[in-house]
Order: C-alpha cells, then sequence, then structure tokens
C-alpha cells in the first residue's frame, strides 16, 4: 500500500513539475517585458528584506515549530524561492484572519500559503500556483445521516474563519447552520466533543491534523468536492508586481534545481490523501481485469467442450433406442393386420353407426351402433338389402327420394367422399331422424369396390342448433338496433365535437387577442413607469430652483425688497411646496395602484391606535377624545391598510378642527363573510348631495382657505379597498359630522 | 478652482441650480472649503481614479466625502457608487447619495451598493441645509480618515 502510493505520488509530482517547467520559458520571457513596463513605476528600488506571516495550524503546509518559529512545507518553499531569489525573509506567525488583513492593508509583504479565490484576486496577487488541493466533508464517526454535500443543509457545518472552505460554504450556500472558529484545531476538536456535523477543510489538512490531535472519532467522507478545489499559492499586497515577479523567478530556480521536490517530498512523502484520478482508476482496471478476462474464458472454453462431448454421448444411446421402438411397432403392426376379428370389434365398439355397401348400393356390414340406431335387430335384416330402400327412402319433408339422386351413392359414382347434414335416415318402424353422414368410396387395387357410411343422430344437435339461430337472430336484431341507437348518439357527439372545435378555435382566437392585450398593457405599464419615475425625478428638479432661489432673494437681496415684494417671494415659494406635495401625492396614489398585494391577518385595532399616536399631534391628543371598540382583525396588506387609516384619521382631526366636539369614534360590525369599519368624527361634514363626488381624484368639497389639502387622499383610500375586494363609503351632513366606512371580504 | 488643489467635497450633480443649492447648503453650514461640482458620471470616476484630465491628481489623497446625485448623464449615479465600492483603495470614500427621487428601489439599491446615506433633495431649501448639516457634517467631520 505504501508502496503503492509513493508511486502514484510521484508519478504525479512528475507530471506537476513538466507542467512547471514548460512554464519556465514562458515566465524567462515575461520578466523582461514586466521590467520594461514597471520602470516608469516610481517604486522600483529593489527590497532585500520582506516580512510574511504564516499562520500556526495548517499541517503540513503552515505551522509552528517546537521553538515557535514558522514551519511546514509553504514557509520552507517561500523560504528557498525567496533564498533563490535573492530575498532576506522576516517570517512570524499570526491567526490566519489577522495576518490576512495585515497583508491587505500593507504591514506584511507576503503570505506563503493562500488558496486562490475570485474573492481574494481582488485584495491579493498570486505567484504561480505550487500545490493543488481538494476538500473534505469530515464527520464524527457515529454519525451515519450525512453522506452527500446536498445533507449538509439542515445541519451545523464547521470552518474557521476568513478560510476559503468557509467562502466556499457560503459561496454554494451549502448549510444554513455555519459556525466559525478561530483555528481548524478549535473546529475539530468541537467535532470531536459531538458540537457540531461536519467539518469542511482541506483533505489533507484534516487529517494531518486529526493525526496530531490525536483525535480517532472523526473521518473524512470518501467524496470529492469538485467545486472546493485549491491552488496554494504565495500572495503578495495587489499591485506589489516587483514582489510577486521575483518570487515566481525563485519558484522556478527551486523547481528547476529540484529542492522544490525535496521540500515537498519531506513534508508530504507518507500523507496518503485517498484522491484516485479517474485515469489511474483506468489503468488498475486494464492491469487487473484483462488478465482476468483471459483466464475466465479459457475456463470457460473448458467446460463448453466437456459438456458437448457428454451431450454427444447421451444423443448416440437416444437414437439407438429409437430405432428398436420403431422395429416393434411394425412387429405389432403385422399382428393386428392379421386380426379381422379384432377390427370387428373396434367397428362394434364406436358410437358412430357405420355400414359398407357394394357398387349396386347393398349392405355388405353393419356395426352395432347403426343397427341399433336404425332399430334392426339382426345382422340378415340388412345385410345384402339395398340400403337406400331399407333406410334412406324419402327426403325430409317426407318425399319420394328416387336412388337415382342418393347422394350416398355419389361417394363411388363421383369417386370421392361426400358428407351431408340436412338429410334423414328411416328407422325399422318407419320413424326418421336428422342424421349427419360421411359416405367414402372403398378402393381395391385402384378400383371402386363400394363405400362406407359413418353416421350419428343429430336430432338434438339440430334442435338446438336451431334454437342458436332463433337467438341469434333476435341477438342480430338488438345488435342492430343498439348500433343505430349508437350510431346516432355518435352523431350527436360528432355534431359536439364540431361545436367544441368551434368552441376552442374561438377560445384559440380569443387567448391570442388576450396575449396581445396583455403586450400591450405591459408595454403601457412600462411607460408608466417611466413616466413616474421621470416626474419623481425631472419634476421636481425646478421645483427646487424656484424655491430656493426664491429664499436666495429673500436672503440676500431683502433689503431691497418692501413688504409686498416679500409677500410674493413668499406666495411664490409656498406654491412650488403645494405642487410638490401634489407631486408627492400623485406618485403615492400610482405606488398604491401598481404595488403588489401582500395579504397578511392584521390587527386593526393595534394598527388604527398605532397610526393615530403617529399622526395626531401633542396638542391634537391632548384636545381629542379618541375612542375606538374592540375591532376584529382581518386579512390585508399591512402597509396598504396603514396608509388607509392614516388618510382617514388625519381627514378625521383636520376636519374637526374648527368644531366644538373634537371626538372620534372607530367601530365594526363583522357580517358573515365580511367586516365593516367605521370612522366617525363631528368635524365640518360635507352636503349628502355631493356624496359620489367625495372619492373622486382631485376633488374637493371645501375650498382650500377652510381646509387644506389636493383631493387626493380619499381617491387612495378608494383605490386600495378596491385593490382589496372590498367597498367604501361615507355619509355626512354639514356642520354634524362624517362617517366614513369601508368594508373588506374576511378571506 | 484647480484640480490640482487638494478636494475635500466633490459635488457630483450635472443640474446647475441644484449643484449651486448644493454648494450654498454646505456654505451655510461652513463647509465651502475646497469643493469641486463634476457634472456627469465619467467625470466623476475620472477625478477619483485620476485619470483623463485629472490625469494630475495621481498620488493626491481622495475627497473626504462625494455627494452623488443618481440621475446622471453618460455613467448614472448607482454605476459610479458601485465602481467606487467595488474598488479596495476608493470603498472607504463616504459617499452620500443625493436625489430628488423617493422611488423605494432607488434608495434599496443605493444602500445596496455600499451608499453611506442617502438624503432626498426637498423642495424646501431650509430641509435641505438640515439634511446636509445632518449628514454632510457627520461624514465630513466625525468620520476620521485611517492615516
Amino acid at each position: 500500500m505504501d508502496l503503492n502510493n509513493s508511486h502514484e505520488m510521484q508519478a504525479r509530482w512528475t507530471r506537476f513539475s513538466m507542467i512547471l517547467a514548460s512554464c519556465i520559458p514562458l515566465i524567462c520571457f515575461l520578466i523582461p517585458l514586466n521590467a520594461q513596463s514597471s520602470s516608469g513605476e516610481p517604486f522600483t528600488n529593489r527590497r532585500d528584506t520582506i516580512y510574511i506571516a504564516a499562520e500556526p495550524d495548517y499541517p503540513p503546509w503552515s505551522m509552528v515549530d517546537e521553538n515557535g518559529n514558522p514551519d511546514g512545507l509553504s514557509v520552507e518553499l517561500f523560504l528557498a524561492a525567496a533564498e533563490a531569489a535573492g530575498l532576506t525573509v522576516d517570517a512570524k506567525t499570526g491567526i490566519w484572519n489577522i495576518i490576512m488583513q495585515d497583508l491587505a492593508e500593507g504591514r506584511i509583504d507576503a503570505l506563503p500559503l493562500v488558496g486562490r479565490t475570485p474573492d481574494r484576486e481582488a485584495i491579493f496577487d498570486f505567484s504561480m500556483p505550487y500545490s493543488s488541493l481538494h476538500g473534505a466533508i469530515f464527520v464524527n464517526k457515529k454519525s451515519h445521516g450525512i453522506q452527500t454535500l446536498e445533507d449538509l443543509h439542515d445541519k451545523q457545518v464547521l470552518v474557521m474563519r476568513g478560510d476559503n472552505a468557509e467562502e466556499f460554504v457560503r459561496r454554494a450556500d451549502i448549510s444554513e447552520k455555519i459556525i466559525t472558529t478561530n483555528t481548524y484545531e478549535e473546529a475539530f476538536n468541537m467535532l470531536s466533543r459531538g458540537e457540531g456535523d461536519a467539518v469542511i477543510s482541506q483533505r489533507i489538512t484534516g487529517i494531518l491534523l486529526l493525526r496530531q490531535l490525536n483525535i480517532r472519532n472523526v473521518k473524512p467522507l470518501d467524496m470529492h468536492l469538485p467545486e472546493f478545489k485549491q491552488d496554494f499559492c504565495f500572495a503578495v499586497k495587489k499591485g506589489d508586481e516587483e514582489l510577486l515577479k521575483r518570487l515566481n523567478e525563485g519558484l522556478s530556480i527551486i523547481i528547476a534545481n529540484n529542492s522544490f521536490g525535496e521540500i515537498r517530498k519531506r513534508w508530504l512523502g507518507n500523507i496518503s490523501d485517498r484522491e484516485i484520478t479517474p485515469a489511474e482508476l483506468l489503468r488498475w482496471s486494464l492491469y487487473i481485469f484483462i488478465p482476468l478476462i483471459i483466464l475466465t474464458s479459457l475456463l470457460w472454453i473448458i467446460i463448453l467442450r466437456r459438456h458437448v462431448r457428454k451431450r454427444t454421448a447421451r444423443l448416440k444411446e437416444e437414437i439407438s433406442q429409437h430405432e428398436k421402438t420403431v422395429s416393434e411397432l411394425h412387429h405389432k403392426q403385422g399382428l393386428l393386420s392379421e386380426s379381422e376379428e379384432q377390427i370387428r370389434l373396434l367397428l362394434n365398439s364406436t358410437a358412430e353407426g357405420i355400414y359398407g355397401i357394394d357398387t349396386d348400393g347393398n349392405c355388405t356390414f353393419i356395426n352395432k351402433s347403426a343397427m341399433d340406431a336404425l332399430l334392426i335387430t339382426g345382422q340378415e335384416q340388412a345385410i345384402g338389402k339395398n340400403m337406400h330402400g331399407l333406410i334412406h327412402h324419402s327426403k325430409s319433408d317426407g318425399s319420394h327420394y328416387d336412388i337415382e339422386e342418393c347422394n350416398i351413392l355419389n361417394a363411388f359414382k363421383l369417386g370421392k367422399g361426400v358428407h351431408s347434414n340436412n338429410e334423414k335416415l328411416w328407422r325399422m318402424d318407419g320413424t326418421g331422424f336428422d342424421a349427419e353422414y360421411f359416405s367414402h368410396p372403398i378402393r381395391i387395387d385402384n378400383e371402386v369396390k363400394g363405400a362406407v357410411v359413418t353416421f350419428w343422430d343429430i336430432t338434438v344437435s339440430k334442435r338446438e342448433r336451431e334454437e342458436l339461430k332463433k337467438i341469434r337472430n333476435k341477438l342480430e336484431e338488438e345488435v342492430e338496433e343498439r348500433t343505430s341507437e349508437l350510431k346516432e348518439k355518435v352523431n350527436i357527439l360528432n355534431n359536439n365535437q364540431k361545436a367544441m372545435l368551434y368552441m376552442v378555435e374561438d377560445l384559440n382566437r380569443i387567448t391570442a387577442e388576450l396575449k396581445t392585450e396583455r403586450k400591450k398593457l405591459q408595454e403601457s405599464n412600462r411607460e408608466l413607469e417611466a413616466f413616474t419615475y421621470s416626474v419623481s425625478h425631472d419634476l421636481r428638479a425646478p421645483l427646487r430652483a424656484i424655491n430656493g432661489f426664491s429664499k436666495f432673494l429673500l436672503e440676500d437681496y431683502s433689503e431691497l425688497l418692501d413688504e409686498e415684494g416679500k409677500r410674493y417671494i413668499n406666495t411664490i415659494r409656498d406654491n412650488a411646496t403645494k405642487m410638490d406635495q401634489l407631486i408627492t401625492d400623485m406618485l403615492n396614489l400610482s405606488r398604491v395602484s401598481k404595488s403588489e398585494l401582500k395579504p397578511i391577518k392584521t390587527d386593526i385595532y393595534s394598527l388604527a391606535n398605532e397610526v393615530y399616536d403617529e399622526v395626531a399631534s401633542g396638542d391634537q391628543k391632548d384636545e381629542f377624545e379618541f375612542i375606538i371598540e374592540k375591532i376584529p382583525p382581518v386579512n390585508c396588506d399591512h402597509g396598504l391598510m396603514k396608509q388607509v387609516w392614516q388618510n382617514l384619521i388625519e381627514n378625521a382631526l383636520k376636519y374637526s378642527a374648527k368644531s366644538e366636539t373634537h371626538r372620534i369614534e372607530i367601530s365594526a360590525k363583522e357580517g358573515k363573510s365580511d367586516v365593516t369599519y367605521f370612522i366617525r368624527d363631528y368635524g365640518a361634514g360635507f352636503n349628502p348631495r355631493y356624496k359620489h363626488k367625495l372619492f373622486g381624484l382631485f376633488q374637493r368639497l371645501h375650498s382650500g382657505d377652510d381646509f387644506e389639502g389636493n383631493g387626493v387622499g380619499l381617491a387612495i383610500i378608494q383605490r386600495i379597498i378596491q385593490r382589496h375586494e372590498g367597498e367604501v363609503g361615507a355619509d355626512g351632513n354639514p356642520e354634524k359630522g362624517a362617517i366614513f366606512w369601508f368594508r373588506l371580504p374576511k378571506e | 478652482m484647480t484640480t490640482k488643489q487638494e478636494i475635500e467635497i466633490l459635488i457630483v450633480e450635472d443640474n446647475p441650480n441644484d449643484a449651486e443649492m448644493a454648494i450654498r447648503a454646505l456654505k451655510k453650514n461652513n463647509l465651502t472649503n475646497n469643493v469641486l461640482v463634476v457634472e456627469d458620471g465619467e467625470q466623476a470616476l475620472d477625478f477619483i481614479f485620476s485619470r483623463g484630465k485629472f490625469t494630475d491628481r495621481k498620488g493626491m489623497t481622495h475627497p473626504k466625502i462625494v455627494l452623488l446625485d443618481l440621475k446622471l448623464p453618460k455613467i448614472d449615479g448607482l454605476e459610479v457608487l458601485k465602481v467606487i465600492k467595488e474598488n479596495q483603495e476608493t470603498k472607504i470614500i463616504p459617499v452620500v447619495v443625493l436625489t430628488s427621487s423617493k422611488e423605494e428601489r432607488d434608495i434599496i439599491e443605493s444602500y445596496n451598493l455600499g451608499a453611506n446615506s442617502y438624503i432626498v433633495k426637498p423642495v424646501d431649501f431650509d430641509k435641505f441645509v438640515d439634511a446636509v448639516k445632518d449628514l454632510g457634517l457627520y461624514w465630513l467631520l466625525l468620520n476620521q480618515f485611517p492615516n
């Protein structure tokens, strides 16, 4: 196993150094170019001492030795590369988070071990990578629930803060519960104690750290994290091209003189990272499986041959047995043909009636079944008699059957078998029965010598057949009837189908029209949105200038203006402010119309109280009596409902300002499927004759001198309630106050 | 004012009236030293990154605060904000977004991109002076740069 591993490591290392070596000419080519381009920069003085920092527990890459000095593969590589590039290095150790910050802010010059990620590329510049590693998931051996990356979703995942494992779990959204630790040592100790479900880190680092901490109840999963692959590089501060160039140069030199390989071998020589590439897998399978397949094939051929030999022997034996049986059969047939008696016995044992006739139609033999059927009591009654005259003398209808027409005799007249099932045979007592018969010519030496007739009584089966025929006819009638009914139904269905097709066509047309309309609507919505956006920006700018510059006029030239002049300017400013309010209200209305409804169960009682608290000034709260009953909650958009109550309560306060009674009453009435809310004031009220104008945009029932406003508030309320599929209304009388109400469906 | 001087406040505003008002509002708060107005997003970025006609500013310190309008010619304000806040070196410059819009998406987008404050330019100039006082002063005086 060790041998395999070192072999594998060596092969991989050889490949890696080949890639690096092939980079060297390229780097050498780039160096003069860089030097040229950076010669114009202010910092061309060569630094000879640089400061670096390494983290203490990222074995074997970065750690501390017994004396507390930085140590590890990355540190040693860095020192070697720096030395080759003629640099002196002052190295210290520090927590990863802090030393990363140090580099970003220029307190140190370089870090020997930084995994290259897109996030970090923004802050650092990276040397060429000197190693690539894959990450792993470490779990407690007792836990069985974690097999894949997806299983981590609801699990607590431990990572080192600021490590690229943290970036990876956050970027790939691995888990909702991420616990960060200062070091990986801390993370693995926690996992070992059963705090947290998994640690994600570099596989090698994790394995080494576990070994070093002597933790035995934590293991890595045998699973690749292709998204968490890591190129380890040296990092310098973004833009420090000079140092980067020298570090790359140093790396190239130690790769070329093989001290890189030795350092690497010393630190990684005996560690298994358990990663096998697909190519290696293929090679191993070739080594093992091809000989195995050849061996199996040979074995199979031997077994097959033996099997064929056995089969051949068994077949030969079977053939000889068959030959024996055939000869025995021949022998038995000979015996049988000799025994005429046996044939007679055979004839008499059959259920069918059988008799033979010669060419004149006279009986030559008759069997027992025939005699029984025809009520012939002895052979002598039939033998030698003309059988047509004896049993076949009449047709089914009872009329005479001439012998010249006899169908049975056709057998030897035509020289072939005849058959009938619609004639009668006649018994000795004169009664007839329906019979079916075959008549076959008897040939001796190819000459017709007579015929043999086989017959049986079909009275019963004929009757059954006729009954069956009747039933069949009846069935046919029914089938026909049903078929015609079905046809009719099919016709109706066809018509319906046609109607349906027309309807579908209509639907398609309407859908297409709807689609076009929707497109138009979306278009005009977009235009409207652009318009509103433009209004909110562009229409305000001139107002701001009018207001602002009027103010400057007042401030800078007040001594040149008399009181009337100042009043004019103030009027200009007031109007600009009013117009701004108007724009704000209109934008508000448009926002109310287009914002998405998000209905939730809303406590209207608390909402109305909260709004009153916000809207009423301190003085108003002292003056007003605010009475609110315990009113039910309802499903609605919280933000929009708040707007409704703001407008309603503001109105109630505003229109009560000049009245004697300062009271606002809020109540509700719960119906079966809806709730109606009421707000009543004892203020200026309105003339019910103009009730219909109340909710119209820019419609006012009071002059601006009496009560300020622009007629948008109630329009907004109506729009919001309508969007909730509710109703809104009001009642009132001049100087007696007003009741506003709105009704919302419960669902 | 030449751009060779240290600039403390950069106003990015294409409407000269608004720019004048902003300067006046700053003046009211005794903050008139070294103010520069540029008229579009491109000039703003040229200034911040010392390029184009501001090449000679290379090596000079960044402004202490940027007042940034959103609706600007060439490169709009959100894009300017994004570029400033994505750059490691410039992201520490406080940027106060100044706009006439109360559009929620503008406010949210500005904060998402890293704006330090957001002032809706009110029509009433007095309120504008107050807003500049509250937010501008905070970022200018209380927020010291790390040296």
